[in-house]
């Protein structure tokens, strides 16, 4: 909109380039006192001195965390700074008379880092003293396990008679006290686990790995208190600690895989507090936070910016773009009287809304809710190892109690149960699934592949359907130019021209088509040569297009009124065929000169993504929530049959056509992006959130693919198989083991020092065959099923 | 070998005591930023 314009523009509609401090003004929102204690904590009695924590985005490297130190020490009334470029925060002490959050985002602004408020600073403390305390019990365990083994050492390697009874006695009893802190602290999670297993009257890992602790402890103790009594003088503290310090790196592991697929999503999900412009009784407008809002209060939103509540256009008229919420990849005209959607953004002109409804009863709320009813419905799959471990446990208890009634004498037939029990060491089965699925996911990780939920490696090698978003997903949230067409007789005019024409008239509209015509631009003449073009009067007209006035030389025309806009508005002849919404015409006072035509972005590898899905067997659909005719189009182009489109569907259309595949006893993945598929992604036996998608869909999914480069998803899909293949073999392993040592262990066979060293070996052998999946496939996989 | 009944001992407070100190090394943050540490040597100023 510029200074000339013929029309007046109402009042309260502010020009176009202040919607860019709309950050700023943002920024202004946290000077406020209030504001502090979401994200801060007074330092001293009279809150003079605050400490605050805020996230850090755009860095890169440790240089930039000490130049983002550096700018914030130099301001005043900044006390101290700490940045921490692994964690991506920043933790300032700053005096409250001196300085203001805005001055700390601004100073960082013009480096070209972000700075935003952290809010789940309490969250985040209390995931840190978890973490920590993980941290430590692992090192406990780690260094009581080295020092114990020095003391078993002497009593493996020894001639038998050559070590004296108190200096056995003393290596013994040294191995009791330093196995004390690894049973008590270090593996208090198995014990908690279990013991809540058992009121809960279920079983898994945790139990039989409690169990075996604490009968393994329990005789070792005994052969140390009473080396001469009936249970023998045999400890088994070495293989205890070894097996505590080997379940809690899986743990920790585990803890920091979470950790570092967390922290990619949290970047993404801070956002600086949403703040509205809402008009007061006289008329003027001030800046209030979003949830301070009520029911009928009137908000100006500007072109650029989301509607934060559902409501109804009181004045002006503008396109929106509802494509997360709908699916929907055209912006729809919105006119006084229309309703607008809470999470639409708004794309053309300035308007006044008035709002209907708040929290939970928005659209967005609804569509939370539905995701949040989805995933307590999600199908739960028995895991592996679950399915062996249970009925496993209960054959060596009846074992080991069948032992000890069937020998004739009752000491010989308890210690060999206590054999029976210790060589059976679940060791083995509860580390065979977790150490191959955290190898996988970190080597996952490594590729751009962020696992969220490790069972979701073991789920998606038994699915058999995809369904696939659309908009977003297989294609990029843009719109392309696909061909231009010259109007016959304008031989002045070159194709290349035209472009430049229309690019100079886009500059200043935020309409996907312009965007579109923008980027090619950009794409084939990087140094915008339209740019010095000189328009005068350029007004964009809702629904019509964009008009402007030449000035100046440089343009290939005469001095003219030029067009860009829809075929009515610019005196084309209106086509029959090919979908109006996309064609776009530039012309100028002596009628049309081009037509531009768009097409949705298809993503470069969704043509081969789609091909290898067939070839593997797995059934695909299409769902979108865009309508039917564009779906179509777009199936065409990927060679998918009609029975396979889904067009129209809403986030309750989509839940239910994956209810009814769910309901054939189908195992679906699903691949989405928008708030829409989040309610899918919460059900789906395994789903997978791709490319810049929406906070909460990326928190619903199993999988996360943030560079969506579709090829990626079958080099997970190979990696699954893989990995439950080292799974089997670990189960197959343990099964064996057991197999040879218990029949073993039943005669009294077995030497108790063999027992022990085979509940290490087996754990030791499991975690390295589980780090084969921490490298690279050992040719490259074949494309069969 | 009379000389194990000192060391042995010896041997487990200094276990205990590593722990502990391991236990202050943790919680006073300095396992957080590990990567910070090595790349302070670059630092100008500081």
């Amino acid at each position: 909109m510029s200074a000339d314009a013929p029309v007046a523009s109402p009042d309260w509609a502010r020009p176009w380039s202040d919607a860019a401090d709309g950050a700023n003004q943002d920024a202004l929102a946290l000077d406020a006192p209030q504001a502090w204690a979401e994200f801060s904590q007074p330092v001293d009695a009279d809150a003079l001195v605050w400490q605050s924590q805020l996230r850090v985005e755009g860095m890169r490297c440790a240089a930039c965390a000490l130049t983002v130190e550096q700018t914030l020490a130099r301001l005043p009334g900044v006390q101290s700074v700490r940045v921490s470029s692994a964690a991506r925060r920043a933790a300032i002490v700053w005096s409250a008379q001196a300085s203001r959050p805005s001055e700390w985002l601004a100073a960082i602004a013009k480096l070209g880092y972000r700075l935003s408020p952290d809010v789940d600073a309490g969250l985040q403390r209390q995931g840190q003293h978890e973490a920590r305390l993980l941290l430590w019990r692992w090192l406990v365990a780690g260094f009581c396990m080295m020092q114990v083994m020095m003391y078993a050492y002497p009593a493996y390697m020894a001639e038998p008679g050559t070590i004296t009874p108190d200096i056995e006695q003393l290596l013994r009893w040294a191995s009791w006290v330093l196995s004390l802190p690894v049973l008590l602290f270090s593996a208090q999670p198995f014990f908690a686990n279990a013991w809540r297993d058992l009121l809960e009257r279920r079983i898994s890992m945790d139990l039989p790995v409690a169990l075996g602790l604490l009968i393994t402890f329990g005789i070792s103790s005994v052969a140390t208190f009473e080396p001469q009594g009936r249970w023998g003088a045999e400890v088994y503290f070495d293989s205890l600690t070894m097996f505590v310090f080997f379940l809690l790196s899986g743990r920790w592991q585990e803890g920091r895989l979470r950790e570092r697929t967390a922290g990619s999503l949290d970047a993404l999900m801070q956002r600086l507090p949403m703040t509205v412009e809402r008009r007061c009784s006289d008329g003027r407008f001030e800046r209030i936070a979003a949830r301070q809002l009520r029911l009928g209060d009137v908000l100006r939103v500007l072109p650029g910016q989301a509607f934060v509540a559902d409501g109804e256009l009181i004045e002006g008229q503008t396109q929106v773009d509802e494509s997360l919420l709908s699916g929907e990849s055209r912006p729809l005209h919105r006119n006084r009287g229309s309703a607008v959607l809470a999470g639409s953004y708004n794309l053309q002109a300035p308007v006044l809304m008035q709002v209907g409804s708040l929290g939970q009863s928005t659209r967005y709320a609804q569509i939370v809710a539905l995701m949040q009813q989805a995933a307590l419905d999600k199908p739960r799959l028995a895991l592996l190892a679950d399915r062996v471990a249970r009925p496993f446990l209960w054959t060596v208890l009846a074992l080991a109690l069948a032992v000890v009634l069937l020998y004739e004498d009752p000491v010989r037939g308890l210690m060999a149960a206590v054999a029976v029990l210790v060589v059976t060491c679940p060791c083995a089965l509860s580390l065979a699934t977790p150490s191959a699925l955290l190898a996988s996911a970190g080597w996952l990780a490594r590729q751009g592949v962020l696992v969220r939920r490790l069972q979701a490696l073991e789920r998606l090698t038994t699915v058999d359907t995809v369904l696939l978003d659309k908009t977003g997903t297989l294609t990029e949230a843009r719109l392309g130019l696909r061909e231009i067409t010259l109007a016959p007789g304008r031989k002045h005019w070159s194709p290349a021209q035209a472009l430049q024409a229309a690019c100079a008239l886009a500059q200043s509209s935020l309409h996907p088509l312009s965007r579109a015509l923008l980027i090619e631009g950009q794409r084939r003449w990087p140094d915008a040569p339209w740019a010095q073009w000189r328009l005068l009067n350029v007004q964009e007209l809702s629904g019509q297009g964009l008009q402007g006035q030449t000035v100046g030389d440089g343009w290939p025309g005469l001095q003219d009124q030029l067009k860009l806009g829809h075929a009515e508005f610019c005196g084309a002849p209106s086509q029959a065929q090919g979908d109006q919404g996309l064609q776009v015409y530039l012309a100028d006072e002596q009628g049309p000169i081009a037509r531009f035509e768009f097409d949705e972005v298809l993503r470069e590898d969704a043509q081969a993504l789609l091909a290898q899905l067939g070839r593997a067997g797995l059934q695909v659909h299409l769902v979108s929530g865009d309508r039917q005719a564009s779906v179509a189009r777009l199936a065409e182009r990927l060679g998918l049959a009609a029975d396979q489109l889904h067009g129209q569907c809403s986030p309750q259309d989509k839940l239910a056509l994956l209810q009814a595949l769910q309901a054939q006893g189908r195992r679906v993945l699903m691949i989405g992006d928008g708030l829409n598929d989040a309610p899918v992604l919460a059900q789906a036996d395994v789903s997978m959130a791709v490319g810049s998608s929406v906070p909460l869909a990326q928190a619903q999914a199993d999988v996360v693919l943030p560079t969506a480069s579709l090829g990626l998803i079958l080099v997970l899909r190979e990696q699954a198989r893989r990995s439950m293949r080292i799974v089997r073999q670990n189960l197959v392993w343990a099964a064996a083991y057991n197999a040879v040592c218990v029949p073993l262990a039943l005669t009294g066979w077995l030497p108790s020092w063999a027992a022990g060293l085979g509940m290490a070996l087996s754990s030791l052998w499991v975690v390295l065959n589980a780090a084969r999946l921490s490298r690279p496939p050992a040719m490259p996989a074949p494309s069969r099923a | 070998m009379d000389i194990l009944f000192l060391l042995v001992p010896f041997s487990v407070v200094l276990a205990l005591l590593i722990v502990g100190l391991l236990a202050w090394a943790v919680w006073s943050g300095q396992f957080e930023d590990v990567d910070k540490e090595g790349e302070r040597i670059l630092d100008d100023q500081a």
